[in-house]
């Protein structure tokens, strides 16, 4: 199969079963009926096989190119079947389990991540962690075969709905900094636990406080050896920052046609839509470049940095052109496009800020892509 | 051309374009075989030359044989090309009857020509006229950039010697091409800029450390590459999709991101980059004339903008 036969079938297929596939909600709906319906296409999509092509087989996968995974996404984005950020979070912890999971686990774990069947989050910030994840204290002690964890974690997403966590901990000593974290893979349901929601500015209880309390996890779910965790997350943050972001470009596009259908005759200024549109494609050029290199086998690295601050460049353009073309909207409209149109701008806001900051990556740039030495 | 192919090519034209400039530099590229890698691979020739030729600061006839051979003027090498004015982008001549009106610029190559072609629309029709070079009046632009050697032509009407004669080509081919061209260029002329701006940092100490240590210095510097790369990204879909309006974003993204470059590398050099004693002020000036030509980031935009509101519909994304 080459992406061209991979799209093709797949259009097919989300053409012929687009009643079954069809959200049952209008608008944005809410966060509990978003994670159904990203459930119900995940599993009808692996379950036609789309949704395992581009995944290794020995995690229940059909092999092939990892493009089919980045079309997937894109497809169903495109057709507003799924909420496209919280849809894409398999693209961030389904790599890192395959690269670091002890086999068994990986094999028995990621395709009921792929099925919709499970839900998982990401431990990895913390009240006193933020920008400088080398200083996280959630604790981890080993004692026999397991490891007990007593902390906290932060802006952890979907905590409430997940079965599993990815999760850095402090193993070392305080002073160990990365050399002395530990990635863990625990069950979300284990005694200790307790999960606090956080409402965002958009409406959402997308994200919450994570308490642990003396939470027992089996030392086989370590990802990675004792204290490597700090590569655990290496791998892992180049996901988040490009391919995880490239179904939004899709996004952002059909947010921009439908803008460009509803905008009051006069009210976009030709200059800045062109400009808008122009950030948008060379958003959307950057991170095609980045699949191909994915699917070539390239290992990603610092320059994805690029492709997250042009992510929330064009995303902040695109929502700014909305609320300058559409101020009523925006600001007063209590219908379900209006609402949605106003959520939209306000998550868009977080786009600078989730993943690394944009001074993050504008610092991972300077260190090393252009080589300017330390700045401490 | 494959990888160790390229790999030559791209040393003998780096050579050539650090060390030779005007018309040293065109008989350097046919030496090297410029022309005849053209047509083997377009992509790959269009995109080292500009590149490294905004990168040295050089100039070549390059840009006059892409638009010659986009539209089959007649492109022999004693024939000059007329380029359209300062953020213009129509064909340069009017024809009517024996009569060209003609406004634009020449480049140093084709000043020296004993005639030039210009690309003139007649009625509907797309022609070419060819003028003796002396009728134009050229006068050598001064302006922000001597060392581009460009020529204006201050609009007139000349008399045509021979009827003008048809032409196959598209002129929205040559837009297209020297758009990119062009556009690459810009790319050039900024990682240039990136360069001295970067090594100056370095080398610079304040407050006992380079000023590179300084956040407020590297973030310039690094929104400067994400600058680059953004231009990049988007002549790479330019180039994919083989589409006239990609090539025009990529001309108008290139030239506004050159503007942020130069803006922010500007900065960073700060008092030595503000003299003639450092190299700077000749790449940001060479990027506001780059800009100009073939339509500015500006002019490009706002016309692609105002197309959208009519047609309200975006042109399709790139596929994967």
């Amino acid at each position: 199969m080459d992406i061209d036969e991979y799209r093709a079938a797949f259009d097919a297929w989300l053409d012929d079963n687009r009643e079954q596939l069809a959200p049952a909600y209008e608008g944005k709906g809410t966060l509990d009926e978003q994670m159904a319906q990203i459930a119900k296409v995940k599993r009808l999509a692996f379950d036609a096989d789309f949704g395992r092509w581009g995944w290794p087989e020995r995690v229940g996968g059909l092999g092939g190119s990892t493009l089919f995974r980045a079309y997937l996404q894109e497809a169903v984005t495109a057709r507003d079947l799924v909420e496209p950020g919280l849809f894409s979070m398999q693209e961030v912890l389904a790599p890192t389990m395959i690269d670091f999971a002890a086999p068994e686990l990986a094999a028995t774990m990621v395709a009921r991540l792929l099925r919709g069947d499970e839900t998982w989050c990401q431990g990895f910030s913390e009240p006193g962690t933020g920008s400088n994840l080398g200083s996280l204290s959630c604790r981890s002690v080993r004692d026999g075969d397991t490891w007990r964890v007593t902390g906290q974690k932060v802006w952890t997403s979907l905590a409430q709905y997940a079965q599993r966590c990815v999760l850095l901990t402090r193993s070392g000593t305080p002073e160990s900094a990365h050399r002395g974290i530990t990635a863990l893979f625990l069950d979300m349901d284990s005694p200790g636990i307790t999960v606090r929601p956080i409402e965002t500015m958009h409406g959402s209880l997308e994200f919450s406080e994570v308490f642990f309390d003396d939470v027992v996890v089996p030392a086989e779910r370590m990802l990675g050896a004792e204290g490597q965790g700090w590569s655990v997350a290496m791998d892992l943050l180049p996901y988040e920052r490009s391919t995880a972001l490239w179904q939004r470009a899709a996004f952002l596009h059909s947010r921009l046609q439908r803008l460009l259908e509803v905008a009051p005759p006069g009210s976009l200024d030709p200059l800045k839509l062109g400009e808008v549109t122009q950030t948008l494609y060379a958003f959307r050029a950057r991170s095609r470049g980045t699949q191909h290199r994915m699917a070539s086998g390239a290992p990603l690295g610092s320059e994805t940095s690029i492709d997250k601050v042009l992510l929330a460049t064009a995303e902040q353009a695109v929502f700014d052109l909305v609320a300058d073309t559409l101020p009523a909207e925006v600001t007063v409209g209590d219908d379900v496009e209006s609402h949605l149109w106003r959520t939209e701008y306000l998550y868009s806001r977080a786009a600078s800020i989730y993943g690394g900051s944009s001074e993050i990556q504008r610092n991972i740039i300077a260190r090393r892509l252009l080589d300017l030495g330390s700045d401490r | 051309m494959d990888g160790e192919e390229l790999e030559l090519f791209e040393r003998s034209l780096r050579h050539a374009t650090a060390s030779a400039t005007g018309a040293e530099l065109d008989a350097a590229l046919v030496e090297l075989g410029w022309h005849d890698a053209l047509e083997v691979d377009r992509r790959a020739s269009v995109a080292l030359l500009f590149g490294l030729q905004g990168e040295a600061g050089s100039t070549s006839a390059a840009l006059d044989h892409l638009v010659a051979t986009a539209t089959g003027l007649a492109a022999a090498a004693s024939t000059g090309v007329v380029l359209p004015a300062i953020d213009r982008w129509d064909p340069p001549g009017v024809v009517h009857g024996r009569t060209l009106q003609v406004a634009g610029l020449v480049s140093s190559a084709g000043a020296e020509c004993p005639e030039v072609v210009v690309a003139a629309t007649a009625g509907d029709a797309l022609v070419a006229a060819t003028v003796p070079t002396e009728s134009l009046g050229l006068r050598p632009v001064h302006g922000v950039d001597p060392w581009l050697g460009l020529h204006q032509i201050p609009a007139r009407e000349v008399a045509l010697p021979a009827e003008p004669t048809p032409v196959e080509g598209s002129w929205t081919d040559a837009v297209a091409a020297a758009r990119l061209a062009l556009a690459q260029q810009l790319v050039g002329t900024s990682r240039t800029m990136l360069r001295l701006a970067r090594e100056h940092a370095l080398d610079r100490v304040q407050f006992g450390q380079p000023i590179a240590g300084f956040q407020a210095v590297r973030h310039r510097l690094a929104e400067t590459l994400v600058a680059i790369e953004t231009a990049e990204a988007m002549i790479d879909a330019a180039w994919l999709d083989g589409d006239p309006g990609t090539a025009a974003m990529a001309k108008a993204v290139a030239g506004r991101e050159a503007r942020v470059a130069a803006k922010h590398c500007q900065q960073v050099l700060a008092g030595i980059g503000f003299t003639t004693e450092h190299d700077l002020h000749r790449f940001v000036r060479r990027a506001l004339v780059l800009n100009g030509l073939f339509g500015s980031a500006k002019s490009i935009t706002s016309a692609f903008g105002a197309e959208l509101v009519e047609s309200r519909q975006l042109p399709p994304l790139l596929p994967l």
